[in-house]
């Protein structure tokens, strides 16, 4: 029995507010934020470490809809972050300000910028005196760039921004040079980006629409559709956690599956992963023997109830029996006075009456000692056993054969019960073997002579043609409930951790394997392997050559084990005969994108990087100032207006936006 | 416009905890009129509706390709190879233990999978 993995179930610790020191208050020193989908990173440029590091997401609690108009709704307190300690608390009320790996809810965003800046303590009047470095995707959409420059010099009056994108930071903070084929998986989308020279080739860039939030969605589908008696046990969160820490990628996937058809490598490599339970206390075995004392006590108590109430009637029938028969002794005496006066009180009527009265009593008192004689007797007979319960030998040896027989016959049941319903159903329809022999059945019985009811084995003939379910079945049925509430009773308890593991065979290979091959999931798109080879047709043998010997992984979703040997063994398939290459891993996949934009904050050219104040002003909130780590900027052009409809108004005016209700 | 601009009016109290904040640019207090955020599809189709020069490169031109190579059929409950298909609940499936387990399934489960390969539409 090998070990049992168990959930760790990681709790966020809710961020600390950091200290607002002189140095950076004064210092005019810059703010690095990598923005990224899965989590943003935010620190200042002259530290090592980022500061705070948090999931973008922030969870509104729903406002309470059952107070009246009367008093103000109170708006409950919005978590950001790891101020969301549990996540799965609160799933359904996430929002992000992103839609992929763009960021397009900037009320969402401000809510974080917010966060940000509180938490670092910034404390200056109606401004964040601080330029700022942040990471957008890849070929951002210039309107969200537009967007995010209006929030962050018109809503925190920063001097300075500027754009940089993060699989560039990675790769300058990673030193390869300056020419070299990025592949970065994030949590949204895979990009590959060629570089050469220094020049990000953009035109021959390609984008894979799918990361790890994909990955995490399918193997929590996918556990859940196996195991769905442990369909609330799994949630988001263990399927991220599985995923981080369990999955990896396979060298070659076609083979590494077809192992696992044998049932040796499946015992052998099968990972077990306990989920959490709640030890149900042991009613099984021996609440059992409880529950019949108990029951057999309460009977006992019942049977004594009734005995007492019915000497009780009959103490009372006897004495009611003596007052008649002394009104009746009254009148035998002849006192008539007397016995008027008395049957008054008894409301008796006449002296037949009272005849009548005395004979009723006489007839209750001797059924009730009738009763009283059988009830004696039956305490008296050992309780008879319930029928119908199969009982098992007490002895342990005897009960395992009998265990053993028990399940056999049931599984003998069982099976002749499944061919059964798998004949009756392949009869239903036309041309099977099932349907043609009950068509011949029912040719035979129809030229069947005198002689068709001589055996009775001859009416089975009815059975075999029946479309219904027929007695055979039912008696089956019944003898089948009965061996299983047996098993049920007698079997030994299997522990219920058990009952609570979840076996990952291939899951921990095949979530992963949605990067090579989307169409796993239904997605269209070319995978990785195939994208990268797509991306070197575009470039001439040499170029070809430097990107393949220099390819550069980065991005959080970059580390499953496994990943660079599988990249390494693709290549060696795609590129041609004898050619060399290399695949090179970011130091710090997740990180390194943060600490090449503090690198880049913190170089003398900086300054002449960024888009100020008054350039904003100028030249829009679209423009981008490029340098070697930003995306392109491409001037939006002016949309075509028809003027023969419309007055033309701006051209350069993005459209307005649509205000309604909420 | 004019609604936007009472908006901001009636937020700008709104938490003064925040002093480095010089006004709300698109928070909104909760009960006043609240701003539509485009998708990022209607942004990319927003995008695309202008005459880009023919150099400029957009987020929705940098798309893989669609693949040209024949999708691998893998068994819908294990995830081993799977040269079959049900007929009737059209889930892949491997040997015959599968097969087994299958047909025993409920249709929620199958559909599931189903859902999950993305082959639950009528089309295609």
């Amino acid at each position: 029995m090998e070990s049992v993995l168990v959930l760790k179930d990681y709790k966020t610790v809710p961020d600390i507010v950091h200290e607002y020191e002189p140095s950076l208050k004064f210092g005019h020193i810059p703010l690095v934020i990598d923005n990224g989908s899965y989590q943003c990173r935010v620190g200042w440029s002259i530290y090592d470490e980022p500061q705070l590091i948090f999931k973008n997401l922030i969870a509104r609690p729903r406002k309470d809809r059952s107070k009246k108009d009367a008093e103000p709704p109170v708006t409950p307190p919005i978590q950001i972050g790891n101020d969301i300690v549990n996540i799965e608390a609160v799933r359904f009320q996430l929002k992000t300000q992103f839609d992929k790996n763009v960021v397009t809810h900037f009320e969402a965003q401000e809510q974080v910028c917010d966060y940000i800046f509180s938490h670092l303590a910034i404390d200056s009047e109606s401004c964040v005196p601080h330029p700022i470095v942040m990471t957008e995707a890849f070929v951002n959409p210039n309107y969200c760039r537009q967007l995010m420059s209006e929030l962050l010099f018109e809503a925190y009056a920063v001097p300075a921004v500027s754009y940089g994108v993060d699989s560039l930071f990675s790769m300058y903070k990673n030193e390869i040079g300056d020419t070299a084929l990025i592949v970065n998986c994030g949590y949204h989308t895979i990009h590959i980006i060629p570089v050469i020279k220094g020049q990000v080739v953009e035109e021959h860039a390609r984008r894979i629409n799918l990361g790890g939030s994909e990955m995490i969605c399918y193997l929590h589908k996918l556990l859940q559709l196996k195991y769905p008696v442990h369909v609330n046990a799994i949630t988001m969160s263990r399927a991220e956690e599985i995923l981080h820490e369990h999955c990896s990628l396979a060298l070659d996937y076609q083979e590494e599956i077809r192992k696992w058809a044998s049932p040796e490598y499946y015992e052998a490599n099968v990972k077990r992963i306990q989920l959490p339970f709640v030890q149900t206390t042991s009613s099984s075995t021996l609440t059992a023997e409880q529950q019949k004392e108990r029951k057999k006590e309460m009977a006992r108590r019942l049977l004594e109830i009734n005995a007492r109430k019915r000497e009780e009637r009959l103490a009372e029938d006897e004495e009611q029996l003596n007052q008649l028969l002394a009104i009746q002794e009254l009148i035998e005496d002849g006192d008539t006075d007397e016995f008027n006066e008395a049957i008054k009180g008894f409301d008796i009527k006449s002296y037949e009456d009272l005849q009548r009265q005395i004979a009723n009593v006489n007839m209750r008192i001797e059924k009730n000692k009738q009763r009283i004689a059988s009830a004696a007797t039956a305490e008296d007979m050992p309780e008879p056993r319930p029928t119908g319960r199969i009982q098992p030998p007490t002895d342990p040896e005897a009960l395992e054969t009998w265990l053993t027989e028990t399940r056999a016959k049931y599984c003998e049941l069982l099976s002749r019960r499944e061919a059964r319903r798998a004949r009756r159903a392949a009869m239903v329809r036309r041309r099977t073997a099932a349907a043609a022999e009950r068509m011949r059945v029912i040719s035979r019985l129809a030229a069947a002579g005198d002689e068709f009811g001589n055996q009775d084995s001859d009416w089975d003939a009815y059975k075999s043609i029946s479309r219904d379910a027929d007695s055979d079945s039912e008696a089956d049925g019944e003898r089948l409930m009965e061996l299983e509430e047996a098993l049920r009773e007698h079997e030994p308890q299997t522990s219920s951790n058990q009952h609570h593991q979840l076996h990952l065979a291939i899951e921990p290979i095949r979530a992963p394997e949605l990067m090579f091959q989307p169409s796993m999931m239904g997605n269209l798109e070319a995978g990785l392997a195939e994208t990268m080879e797509y991306v070197f047709k575009h470039f001439n043998p040499e170029e070809q050559l430097l990107l393949a010997n220099n390819v550069f992984v980065t991005g959080g979703c970059s580390q499953f084990p496994g990943l660079k040997e599988r990249l390494e063994r693709e290549l060696l398939e795609m590129r041609p005969f004898q050619t060399t290459h290399r695949v090179v891993m970011a130091k710090n996949a997740s990180l390194d994108a943060w600490y090449g934009a503090r690198d880049f904050a913190g170089s003398n050219e900086f300054e002449n990087w960024c888009i100020t104040k008054e350039e904003y002003y100028e030249m829009g909130g679209e423009y981008l100032k490029e340098h070697h780590a930003s995306n392109r900027y491409y001037k939006s052009p002016a949309p075509i207006t028809d003027n023969t409809l419309a007055p033309a108004g701006d051209a350069n005016v993005v459209k307005e936006e649509i205000v309604i209700d909420c | 416009m004019f609604v936007f601009l009472f908006c901001s009016k009636m937020t700008a109290e709104y938490d003064k905890s925040f002093r480095f904040k010089k006004e709300n640019k698109f928070l909104v207090k909760s009960g006043c009129k609240k701003r539509m955020w485009r998708s990022l599809k209607q942004i990319l189709t927003a995008e695309r509706a202008l005459p880009w020069h023919n150099e400029a490169v957009l987020y929705y031109s940098i798309n893989a390709p669609p693949t040209f190579k024949p999708t691998k059929k893998y068994s819908d409950i294990s995830g081993l190879p799977a040269p079959y298909m049900d007929r009737h609940s059209k889930l892949f499936y491997s040997n015959v233990e599968e097969f087994t387990t299958v047909r025993s399934l409920p249709m929620d489960i199958t559909a599931g999978y189903l859902q999950l390969r993305g082959a639950n539409t009528i089309v295609g």
